[in-house]
């Protein structure tokens, strides 16, 4: 890390040195917890519980909606990409309506879209759909 | 004293004026209408609709924002009651009792009893906070950087201690929290630190992606991941809302006994909402003539901890507004609401911009009233909310979530932010670890360091300033009582039983 001299008594590290040592501190705490067998209690449940196996695929695939609506954005502009985040994560949760889904992913994104730019003049991406939906001014 | 009532009713005056009244009313519809919506609490709330607020003018957008913390307490109440799933950690006592009650049919004395309690206590509490707060605030004009700095230190103890079954855990969050706080450029020497090179990263990480990213996308991924769709009931509307004598008899004692345990354990820093509404329902439990009742519908637990719910959340305000201090993350994102139009809450603030803080404090008085009057007959409109799919419910959460994160700087990066944040959220949730600490570190870490910072230029590098003086002493004699008085009680009870 670069210091600019003389600019201060306390140097920037200072602070950040003693977060690292509390972080430490109590990262080690953790793993003597965890070593004793005092596992986390995931939320919800209550001690005791039986613990619910996680379900990777649906993680997964709600996961991927939302990295999709953020690698989109930029490219697509922003309906399309928050088309496409609505529509994984009603996947992920176990719609299988397909096209009900779309005609809801469209909508929610249409609407949002433009009470964001029209309404509250708040800019979004219009990516390619800038002829059609205007600038997004 | 008498100077905070003429403010007061300068804050009226600001508060009354048809664009304010216009905000204050759309922020009681939409503070009730996504703290309905489960999964959805206060903090998100405020959280999510802080982009949209961002275009009016700090005043009436400040009125909003007192308008949706009220009414998103609120709404939590009603998915508690009809729904048992709380949105947030205030309302988990409500349904113990609440959905009993709903399920025996007596919905509408739980609602409202909830709501005419949340109005009590509200309007008590909120003309506590008009006096004291100012009060507070005189007295923190002097206290000095090192006494600010161990009431900080303090306030994290507490939150990172009191809050989820582990005292590690919670420590741990704290300390995440404060990692990610540092993340930018050194606010006095203009120093990079934890920013790996990006360029995106220099101005630090916006807290309220944090507070959206964690909440909603940590929620989203956590639920996914347990797939836990079973369809939750929700419970018909039988009868109008509204109690009976009997109900009221009951109900009026332990609104008041709610509000007097809620509002002081909100101003000193006690963890959040969870402990208040607790205790509220154990001392209504200890003093109920009809125990048998609890645990099968007893309206005193509903009617007491949602008092305490309430005076608690205008109780967190007195420390926020006096001393700049969240103790929880609902305070904590109106912080940041503040922060967003770059007023800094402290003991100044009721010098530098009293039409807004008295605005603000009239406006609450206007909220809670309209919450009363409107949510009541309009009670059958919101549980029509409750019956939105949980696939599609969610789906909007996570994309709104996004375009909060999104809308705030126009920046892509806040977006990757958001997704590794969201990560974070669903490994909390996994691992039992609590949420509140976090969001506290990372907006008092800076703080802490300012401080620090402060009274370390004073002594010229001595760092006996730290606990020089009667007040950080005192602060810091607190904080062991804290952190040793539990280890001691444990202790004794371990060897009671060994025994």
């Amino acid at each position: 890390m670069e210091i600019p001299q003389g600019s201060s008594i306390i140097s920037p590290q200072t602070f950040p040195y003693m977060v690292a040592a509390f972080t430490s501190l109590v990262g080690f705490g953790l793993i003597i917890d965890i070593l004793r067998g005092r596992l986390g209690v995931p939320d919800g449940d209550e001690p005791g519980d039986p613990v619910i196996p996680t379900n990777y695929k649906t993680m997964a695939i709600v996961g991927l909606a939302i990295a999709l609506h953020v690698v989109l954005l930029d490219i697509s502009g922003y309906v399309i990409a928050a088309a496409v985040c609505f529509f994984g994560t009603s996947y992920g949760f176990g719609s299988r309506k397909y096209l009900k889904d779309f005609g809801i992913s469209l909508t929610f994104a249409l609407i949002v879209y433009f009470s964001f730019t029209k309404g509250l003049h708040i800019n979004l991406p219009s990516g390619f759909f800038e002829g059609i939906l205007g600038n997004g001014k | 004293m008498g100077n905070s009532f003429t403010m007061l009713l300068d804050g009226f005056q600001t508060a009354f004026t048809p664009t304010n009244l216009m905000f204050g009313l759309l922020g009681t519809f939409l503070g009730t209408l996504v703290g309905v919506l489960p999964g959805i609490g206060p903090a998100l709330a405020i959280g999510l609709l802080l982009p949209v607020c961002l275009s009016v003018n700090p005043t009436s957008a400040l009125i909003m924002f007192a308008a949706i913390y009220y009414g998103a307490m609120y709404g939590g109440s009603t998915t508690s009651i009809l729904l048992n799933t709380p949105g947030e950690s205030g309302s988990v006592i409500t349904a113990l009792e609440g959905n009993k009650m709903a399920k025996a049919g007596r919905a509408g004395a739980a609602l409202a009893t909830a709501a005419i309690g949340s109005f009590v206590a509200g309007t008590i509490a909120t003309l506590l906070l008009a006096f004291g707060a100012p009060w507070m605030a005189e007295v923190a004009l002097t206290i000095q950087p090192a006494g600010y700095l161990s009431l900080i230190i303090l306030a994290f103890a507490t939150v990172g201690t009191l809050l989820g079954s582990s005292r590690i855990r919670g420590l741990v969050a704290l300390s995440v929290g404060l990692v990610i706080g540092l993340i930018g450029a050194d606010l006095q020497s203009g120093a990079l630190r934890l920013t790996f090179g990006n360029l995106n990263a220099i101005d630090g990480i916006e807290t309220v992606t944090v507070i959206v990213a964690i909440f909603a996308l940590g929620e989203a991924l956590y639920l996914a991941s347990r797939h836990t769709l079973v369809p939750t009931e929700v419970l018909e509307m039988k009868g109008k809302a509204w109690m009976t004598r009997e109900d009221f008899c009951r109900s009026w004692r332990p609104w008041l006994r709610g509000t007097a345990i809620g509002f002081p354990l909100g101003v000193i820093p006690a963890g959040g909402s969870e402990v208040p509404t607790f205790l509220s329902y154990g001392v209504e439990k200890a003093l109920s003539k009809n125990k048998t009742e609890f645990g099968k519908g007893a309206i005193e637990g509903v009617a007491g901890p949602e008092a305490a719910n309430n005076a608690n959340a205008a109780g967190v305000l007195v420390p926020m507004l006096a001393l700049g201090l969240p103790t929880s993350a609902t305070a904590a994102v109106v912080l940041v609401a503040f922060q967003s139009f770059n007023i800094q809450p402290g003991p100044m603030l009721f010098q530098t911009s009293p039409e807004v803080v008295w605005g603000l404090i009239a406006s609450l008085f206007i909220g809670n009233t309209l919450l009363l009057v409107l949510n009541l007959p309009l009670i059958r409109f919101w549980v029509l909310l409750l019956k939105i799919p949980t696939h599609y419910l969610y789906a909007g959460i996570t994309t709104f979530a996004l375009l909060g994160a999104y809308a705030l700087n126009n920046s892509t990066f806040d977006l990757q932010v958001a997704l590794a944040v969201g990560v974070i959220g669903y490994l909390f949730r996994r691992f039992g670890v609590p949420i509140t600490p976090l969001i506290i570190g990372v907006i008092l870490g800076p703080l802490a360091e300012l401080q620090f910072k402060r009274a370390l230029q004073i002594s010229q590098g001595d760092w006996h300033i730290l606990i020089a003086g009667g007040f950080p002493k005192i602060i810091y004699g607190i904080l062991l009582l804290v952190i040793i008085g539990p280890l001691v009680w444990n202790f004794k009870k371990k060897f009671a039983v060994a025994k």
